[in-house]
């Protein structure tokens, strides 16, 4: 082994200084990286960045059509992070946020037109939550009891829910369907009494849902006595354990919070800008995008909600590249990047990287062990 | 290699620095090994023995420095180069690969290891080896199948069978019985006398009495001297070692034990593999008592205290607590009835790594008044408890936010036991206590358990350290494949009754 050149070191205490100044430099230098692609491919970088910032901040439309995108984010972010934080790896938010816009819409054209708003929006809330953590259940529950996997077994359910939607609407005559729809298939549209309030252009109350709840979510793991259990558990199931706190029913808890937390997005949805069972608008990633927003947060709830503004922001100026000749994929590419960039970030806030001063550390457990 | 001649010391390390994180563990070390001769390395945790060590076997590289061999300058890159050259070490954590024979363990990591094993020239080889040095071994033995004692031949036979001149053993009588030592230091002799070199890291003075040639004391990173054994009284070797008189606590005040706080019977419990590991066992603490289990590790002390905690559900036999009956009930029963306990795993079971110091302490306290009221936590009663305690108990280290995980082998232990003691427990289980502690912390932990005793708990002390166990304990059960082999008043013990019963050797009329 070499002589080396730079020394990695875990840090002891992280300023708050730091934890908000490398998020924000993985942004950046993921907005470097693709802006170099974006040459390469004969783009001007600043062109594209700046309308991109005009078409999501730029006018009236396009905040509320920013905020629009966010409110999903918010909850599928939240849903990751609360998991994470536990080490449970639920990756199947986006399976939960289908199960829970299928349980919301099912549950508006089953109870119909006439039901009384006040009934309405609390029942359809709701059935989107019981729909995502339904779905993570069948993930949890095994993974609890039997100790099976929850990556593989959430990661299967999202193409079981998914499949599912297509299926209710474009492979069956299920209620969820648009009976009367004469040419290509789509959902039935639910009652305006289960339509959310909009207030700001299309901008509609689910934005004070999402904020509301993630603070919620917040004050629940940080605040409350269940939430110091939890992080117990999050921290080592062991010593929890030595401390008396059961932790199947926590582990339980918050993975079925997540998946409520997600499904509740899928509900919002459905209720909100959609307003009916359409696989092309609730198919785009939004329970995986949430996964970039809880690690570029830093798995911090308050910081998700910033977090999914500035990712709602991006998905909502994709589409309008188009219009000046560039591929909508942009974006993509740029929340792939930002994703790397921020997990990579995750390692410099947890480390500290220095020049040796004539100081080598062979780490002893490896060496020996391969000896 | 050189042929060097007689004078020049098989290694020698001059001015030695090695400093980790800023912090520096060897400063300006001098050490000189001749051949032939069994040299201890004498010092407190954390005095820079195992440091030093590991620059010998190649696993660090000094900062500054020299190292010699024979009288010529020498480097090692890894420990691989240096086995080559003819230094090894046993670790305190052997090397060894459970599911793989002894004579396979033989063949890992040799140069002459080929994609075919020999297996037969292994066998032989090992068998031979054992017989010389008085180590016999069954070379195709698992090495989970191995006792503590048997798993460590197996390493010092690895390393004969490697030819190594220098033999680096640290800490080796830690996981053995008086009469396992009293072995091991025989073949330490011999292998001195075929004109080999050992290396004894050890912090127990009367170790290095019996079986060293020459004593080198090291504190706080710094040689304090090299002394021949003979001439060194065990008074001026502490003095060295600790850099002032050692004051070890004692049981000052006799009182009569009070009721029966813990109370067991007939308990069974499983190990991990499902097999019997504690297998009918009957005792009680009483209140204001010390009771000391002994035995080697191994012997069901890890199961038996799972058993007492609630951690692990018996198989039969029953637990009580001041009466109440908690042979199935949860560990939160336990805790409610008054069980405090100190596990030996301080960082993967006594506390949660990730959270600092005050967290911690509130650890089991959390779910009541004052730490929380209506299901919320109360930050003040958190800041204000943790700074008292950290105050009362000598908690050094802390900051605010920083994860206990950084704070040091003693304040840890401190932090432990502050916290299972603030609740004011009934029965007090402890598992090596001092384990890794250095002297002052040791002080520290063993007059907390003293003066837990003053105030009638009842305290159950689980530990391998005879010394401890003799120095605490009122009366003392030894343990031995889950059983109880006997039972001593704390006045009647000697190391060497109990290192017989520890292995396995019943007394005439003991039960």
């Amino acid at each position: 082994m070499s002589q080396r050149r730079f020394i990695v070191e875990p840090r002891g205490l992280v300023s708050l200084r730091l934890r908000i100044l490398i998020p924000v430099l993985s942004v950046v230098a993921a907005l470097i990286v693709a802006g170099i692609f974006l040459a390469i491919t004969g783009e001007n970088p600043f062109a594209v960045y700046g309308h991109m910032i005009d078409a999501a901040f730029g006018s009236q439309r396009g905040v509320s059509e920013t905020l629009v995108s966010s409110i999903p984010l918010i909850l599928t972010g939240v849903a990751a992070a609360l998991a994470f934080k536990m080490l449970v790896w639920n990756i199947g938010g986006e399976g939960q946020f289908i199960m829970g816009a299928i349980a919301a819409a099912g549950v508006a054209v089953w109870l119909g037109p006439d039901t009384p708003t006040i009934i309405a929006l609390p029942v359809v809330v709701l059935a989107g939550a019981v729909g995502g953590a339904f779905l993570a259940s069948i993930a949890a529950v095994p993974k609890v009891y039997l100790g099976t996997n929850e990556i593989i077994t959430t990661l299967m359910l999202n193409f079981i829910a998914l499949n599912l939607m297509n299926f209710l609407i474009f492979g069956s005559f299920s209620p969820w369907r648009d009976s009367e729809a004469a040419s290509f298939p789509q959902g039935e549209q639910i009652a305006d009494a289960f339509r959310l309030p909009e207030f700001f252009k299309r901008l509609d109350v689910g934005i004070f849902i999402a904020i509301a709840l993630a603070v919620a979510a917040w004050y629940l793991v940080s605040k409350t006595r269940w939430g110091f259990a939890v992080r117990i558990v999050g921290d080592s199931a062991a010593t929890a354990r030595y401390a008396g706190i059961g932790v199947s029913r926590k582990i339980l808890a918050v993975f079925l919070l997540s998946g409520a937390f997600a499904g509740l997005a899928g509900g919002l949805m459905v209720a909100g800008p959609v307003g009916r069972l359409d696989p092309l608008s609730l198919n785009l990633g939004l329970g995986f995008t949430g996964i970039i927003v809880a690690a570029l947060a830093g798995l911090n709830l308050i910081a998700v909600i910033p977090v999914a503004v500035l990712m709602g922001a991006l998905n909502n100026a994709g589409p309008s590249l188009q219009s000046i000749g560039v591929s909508a994929a942009t974006v993509t590419m740029l929340q792939g990047a930002i994703l790397i960039f921020a997990v990579a970030g995750e390692f410099f806030i947890a480390n500290r990287i220095r020049r040796p001063d004539r100081e080598t550390v062979i780490e002893a457990g490896e060496t020996a062990e391969a000896a | 290699m050189t042929e060097g001649t007689q004078a020049a010391p098989a290694v020698e390390l001059r001015n030695v620095d090695k400093a980790f994180y800023g912090v520096k563990a060897n400063n300006h070390v001098n050490f000189e090994l001749a051949r032939g001769e069994v040299h201890a390395l004498l010092g407190e945790n954390g005095a820079g023995k195992s440091t030093l060590c590991s620059i010998l076997a190649g696993l660090y590289r000094p900062d500054a420095g020299e190292m010699l061999m024979d009288g010529a300058p020498t480097q090692f890159r890894n420990p691989k180069e240096a086995l080559a050259a003819g230094v090894g070490m046993i670790y305190q954590h052997f090397r060894l690969v459970p599911n793989l024979t002894v004579a396979e363990n033989f063949a890992l990591g040799h140069p002459d290891t080929g994609l075919r094993l020999d297996q037969k020239g292994l066998h032989r080889a090992a068998e031979e080896l054992g017989e010389t040095y008085g180590l016999p071994v069954d070379p195709s033995a698992r090495i989970w199948q191995l006792s503590v004692g048997e798993q460590q031949r197996v390493e010092i036979l690895k390393l004969l069978y490697r030819n190594a001149k220098i033999l680096i053993l640290d800490e080796p009588t830690a996981v053995l019985t008086p009469q396992e030592t009293t072995s091991l230091f025989t073949t330490m002799r011999q292998m001195a006398e075929e004109g080999r070199s050992v290396i004894f890291v050890s912090h127990k003075l009367h170790e290095v009495k019996e079986v060293s040639d020459r004593v080198t004391v090291l504190r706080h990173g710094e040689t304090v001297g090299g002394v021949a054994t003979a001439e060194a009284e065990p008074g001026d070797l502490a003095r060295m070692m600790v850099g002032r008189d050692l004051v070890l606590p004692t049981r000052s005040e006799e009182k009569e034990p009070g009721a029966v706080m813990l109370d067991v019977r007939d308990l069974r419990v499983d190990s991990d593999r499902g097999l019997e590991a504690v297998r009918g066992v009957s005792f009680d603490v009483k209140s204001g008592e010390i009771v000391g289990i002994a035995g080697v590790s191994g012997n069901g002390q890890r199961e038996l205290a799972l058993g007492l905690v609630g951690l692990r559900t018996p198989t039969s036999g029953s637990v009580s607590i001041d009466s109440d009956d908690l042979t199935k009930a949860t560990v939160l029963d336990h805790i409610n009835a008054g069980l405090a306990y100190v596990p030996q795993n301080r960082l993967g079971m006594g506390l949660a790594p990730g959270l600092n110091t005050v967290e911690n302490l509130a650890l089991k306290a959390f779910r009541d008044p004052p730490y929380s009221k209506r299901g919320r936590l109360i930050p003040s009663a958190f800041k204000k408890e943790g700074a008292r305690q950290i105050e009362e108990y000598d908690i050094r280290g802390v900051r605010p936010g920083l994860p206990i995980r950084l704070l040091s082998g003693g304040n840890l232990q401190k932090a432990l036991i502050a916290r299972e003691v603030e609740m004011k427990p009934k029965v007090l289980i402890l598992r090596s206590p001092t384990r890794g502690l250095d002297v002052g912390a040791t002080e520290a932990v063993r007059n907390q358990t003293l003066e837990e005793r003053r105030r009638g708990v009842a305290v159950l002390l689980i530990s391998e350290d005879l010394d401890e166990l003799l120095a605490l304990s009122d009366r003392l059960l030894v343990f031995y494949e889950g059983e109880i082999v006997g039972e001593m008043r704390a006045e009647d013990a000697t190391a060497e009754r109990l290192g017989l019963l520890m292995a396995g050797q019943a007394e005439g009329g003991a039960s």
